[in-house]
């Protein structure tokens, strides 16, 4: 699409188009930039004409104001537009596309354009079809048909956004007259990228619900446990004729239970420092959906707190649906910073007993570390990704560096006050894949003590 | 980039490139000579070439919108607030206004006065061209208009040539009032 106009949205008049459906847009028509510049040659031409009293500078009008006898009034006032999006769901990163139908503008020529949105950037040129008459000769004057151009867009942050104002211009076609407006366009939920993890930490001790994950005990798995002597009432098809040759008495394999994991994925939003596109939060939300959706994949019960202003949790749960609306809950408006909704004590519902809590946070917030301290004392295994990646700026004289240096250990001694208390705290910088900072605990399970 | 994207911006170079010919060509004809104009032609040559300049810049940057972001430095707000200036201006029109007045300063001289009117139209198509991003062909409807217009300036100009019918200070305004009846009359008959 064209990018030929900015269109000012205190000059036109907007509707709300509802996703789908037509709506009747008015539109305010003006002279074209070309149409001014015409006027002001042939009014300069008459005025120098008239002042100097030679007649040659009103010949210089005379082009210019025969262009502009062209302007023609059976101009529509109203068109008929509708507007959806290819996708209302999408993650960062990805492009979308805006299908507009634009109906009953006549022979006119037709120019879309996105004025976009605060982190939304239009698709790239070309890749939307052709609209209204072509340019390589004269207007159709044929019957009114739909435009039904495509307009692509980039979604480059996570969030929920509206994607902006679907600019309409209508043309005539010398391009003398342009009927202008604006609507605004739908919402959209843009998730964040999930980051990279295909391994996952195992628990040691996991609740007997039937699942994915080999457990210590013995059970109907298909994992191979170990070999032990027949007793009356084994399934004969699991004798293990090898070993019974051997000892002369009938020995049995024997396998490890599958279990199912619970796990939460606690994701602190309460500070969003670092540079954009990598900021503390972007992080956090990137690395929390790939942890759950590397869960969710091993049909493990994914449970999500948002630790923001205020918490908010979903109860764990499996699938797809799950995922989608973890996301959702991410995505979520928190309310508003109240000293008395903070709270140190997580409840009970959002936390299944025996639950692996994975904590993506920059360990800024001394109340979530409380909590954490909280959450151990109440014998949950945790386990810390620290995603700060960045210092406190300021200048750069002796004391802004002593004061930063003080600060450096002060975030050391949190995190060494929460190893001392038996939670492991990994650093993740957001751009490697989440498997390297846990690899130490995705080798063997990992133990959970009371 | 696509065979038929880098087609675009080709054309779209070309025009940008003839814009800026017309540009300087007219400010170069309606200054010269540079001795014969009044006391107000350095002025009016300077905002000419200014305004013609900032055209053509205006052209090659384009409609490009920056965004004001969160994290905007000071250099990014300069740059964009000086891209916005440019992009808002009427640079084209200014152009048209210093080459009349350049003109105007001179002598009278009418062949000179419609070579130039020629070269004034020509520059604002090319850089109607440039900005709708349409082939010299989407001309092709208005040229019988076009062709008029050159037909009535070519008449005016003529007219012009002719001495004067009178000898009373009337007899240039007159002269004036019988070239714009004849647009105003070319314009209103016009089949359109």
């Amino acid at each position: 699409m064209t990018t030929a106009m900015t269109i000012g949205h205190s000059e036109t008049r907007t509707a709300v188009v509802t996703p789908g459906q037509p709506h009747q847009v008015e539109l305010s028509w003006g002279p074209t930039r070309h149409a001014r510049r015409l006027l002001t040659l042939a009014l300069a031409g008459l005025t120098i004409a008239v002042l100097t009293r030679r007649a040659e500078f009103a010949a210089t009008a005379a082009p210019a104001l025969l262009l502009l006898a062209a302007w023609r009034q059976d101009r529509p006032r109203r068109i008929l537009v509708s507007a959806t999006l290819t996708a209302r769901r999408m993650i960062e990163g990805e492009y979308a596309a805006v299908q507009v139908t634009v109906s009953g503008y006549g022979a006119l020529a037709v120019e879309l354009r996105i004025d976009p949105a605060s982190a939304i950037t239009p698709g790239p040129p070309g890749s939307a079809a052709p609209s209204g008459p072509s340019d390589d000769g004269p207007a159709d004057d044929g019957p009114d048909r739909d435009a039904q151009p495509s307009l692509p867009f980039l979604a480059t942050r996570w969030g929920r956004r509206q994607v902006g104002v679907l600019e309409i211009t209508l043309r005539d076609r010398w391009r003398i007259s342009e009927g202008r407006a604006a609507v605004p366009l739908p919402w959209i939920d843009c998730y964040p990228q999930p980051a990279r993890q295909r391994s996952r930490v195992v628990l040691s001790r996991l609740p007997s619900r039937l699942g994915e994950h080999a457990a210590r005990v013995p059970g109907e798995g298909s994992e191979f446990a170990g070999v032990r002597g027949f007793i009356p009432g084994d399934r004969q098809r699991r004798i293990n004729w090898p070993a019974t040759t051997r000892r002369g008495s009938l020995q049995l394999n024997t396998f490890a239970a599958e279990r199912v994991q619970n796990v939460v994925v606690l994701a602190d939003g309460t500070a969003d420092v670092g540079s954009p596109g990598s900021t503390t939060s972007d992080l956090v939300h990137r690395g929390a959906a790939g942890t759950v959706r590397a869960y969710l994949a091993a049909r493990d019960r994914v449970g999500f707190i948002a630790y923001r202003s205020q918490v908010s949790w979903i109860t764990p749960g499996t699938g797809q649906r799950q995922f989608l609306r973890v996301m959702d809950a991410m995505l979520a408006e928190p309310g508003s910073w109240d000293e008395r909704s903070g709270i140190r004590r997580l409840p009970r519902a959002a936390l299944p007993p025996g639950a692996l809590i994975i904590v993506f946070s920059p360990l800024l917030d001394n109340r979530l570390v409380g909590t954490l301290r909280d959450l151990r004392g109440r014998g949950f295994t945790l386990l810390i990704v620290d995603v700060l990646n960045a210092d406190p700026g300021g200048g750069k004289d002796r004391f802004a560096e002593l004061a930063r240096r003080i600060w450096r250990m002060e975030q050391d001694a949190i995190r060494f006050s929460l190893r001392e208390l038996g939670i492991p705290v990994v650093h993740w910088d957001g751009e490697q894949s989440l498997d390297e900072p846990l690899a130490p605990y995705t080798r063997r399970v990992m133990v959970s003590r009371r | 980039m696509t065979r038929k994207t880098s087609a675009r911006l080709t054309a779209r170079a070309r025009s940008t490139v003839a814009a800026g010919l017309l540009a300087a060509a007219c400010v170069a004809w309606s200054a010269s000579p540079l001795a014969d104009g009044g006391t107000g032609s350095p002025l009016a040559l300077i905002v000419g070439i200014s305004c013609g300049a900032l055209a053509v810049t205006r052209l090659a940057v384009g409609d490009r919108v920056t965004d004001a972001g969160v994290f905007e430095t000071r250099v990014d707000r300069i740059w964009r607030l000086l891209l916005e200036v440019l992009q808002a201006g009427p640079w084209a029109g200014g152009l048209v206004i210093a080459a009349l007045a350049l003109e105007a300063l001179h002598p009278s001289r009418p062949w000179h006065t419609g070579l130039l009117a020629v070269a004034l139209i020509a520059f604002l198509f090319a850089v109607h061209l440039v900005e709708s991003g349409a082939r010299p062909a989407a001309l092709r409807p208005q040229l019988p208009v076009l062709a008029a217009g050159l037909g009535l300036l070519v008449l005016c100009c003529g007219a012009a040539l002719l001495p004067a019918a009178g000898t009373g200070p009337a007899s240039g305004l007159l002269r004036v009032f019988a070239a714009v009846a004849a647009v105003a009359a070319g314009a209103l008959a016009l089949p359109v």
